[in-house]
């Protein structure tokens, strides 16, 4: 078995077994496709939820980390029988974290079609200030 | 006796440790393991982007496939079946900077039973989209376009 160990990468694994530590432990989860862009007032995370809906979208803005938690909303009906599957049936985790250069009661979240798109706004400390001369 | 199911020799079972001559008994291990990998991994990788993950399902009157393609247009989404062969085609645009940035998806899925060519539905939600296939007894090879709702 030990064989095993290092044949499969630690690191990159899709799906985590989620007991490092993070605040509500939601179980296996997966980690979703995003993307990260900045401007300079604010950074734009696009995070890609399929198949989540809002009732089941949990975002948590901490002094120093993002929790993006999302729970499928759909569940295989009963009489389905799964004939080939590609999607985890898991719920989708991100975890971001920050150096506190985020104005946490600022940021705006929406979500459609699957796909969360939040501002975070820069908090005023880290943007560029000019100092006049006395 | 092997246990492992025969496969050609690949570039690694070459690897100097075991030899030219001699293929490495875990071969048919190795393949397995990258196809493990490739399927968990498909749409996280950002080189696969334009893979979107399908599932397939059947009840009693229908077979269902659910492709994960979330942030498209109803508008820029094509089903197509034909011979056999659902083709779900797609595209998201994005706003990026001052212009607009698309990215298409394309996936052929092989569907396993016969189907009522006239009565497959398509519905689109939270980013998944699913397609209702009714069953029927006998096949009649036709192509048709499927509207998305």
């Amino acid at each position: 078995m030990s064989l095993f160990n290092s044949l499969i990468p630690s690191s990159g694994r899709a799906v985590t077994g989620s007991g490092n530590g993070h605040s509500p432990d939601i179980g296996p989860s997966v980690k979703p496709a995003y993307e990260v862009k900045e401007t300079d007032d604010a950074f734009g995370l696009t995070v890609y939820l399929p198949g989540v809906s809002k009732d089941g979208l949990d975002i948590t803005a901490e002094s120093d980390q993002l929790r993006i938690a999302g729970r499928r909303a759909w569940k295989q009906p009963e009489g389905w029988t799964a004939l080939y599957r590609e999607s985890p049936a898991v719920p989708f985790e991100l975890v971001l974290s920050h150096d506190n250069a985020i104005q946490l009661e600022k940021i705006h979240a929406e979500l459609r079609d699957g796909v969360l798109r939040l501002s975070l706004p820069k908090s005023e400390t880290i943007k560029p200030r000019k100092i006049a001369v006395a | 006796m092997r246990l492992v199911r025969y496969s050609n020799p690949n570039v690694r079972s070459l690897a100097p440790a075991f030899g030219f001559s001699s293929r490495s008994p875990w071969t048919g291990l190795e393949d397995q393991i990258d196809q493990l990998f490739d399927s968990a991994l498909s749409g996280l990788v950002g080189s696969s982007r334009t893979q979107f993950p399908v599932d397939l399902y059947e009840d009693k009157e229908n077979t269902y496939v659910r492709a994960e393609l979330p942030g498209i247009s109803r508008d820029d989404v094509s089903v197509e079946l034909v011979e056999g062969y659902l083709t779900i085609t797609a595209a998201r645009k994005e706003k990026a900077g001052d212009g607009e940035e698309s990215v298409s998806f394309s996936r052929s899925i092989s569907i396993p039973e016969d189907v009522h060519s006239d009565k497959v539905a398509a519905a689109y939600q939270d980013g998944v989209l699913t397609v209702t296939l009714p069953k029927r007894e006998e096949a009649k090879p036709r192509k048709i376009a499927i509207e998305v709702k």
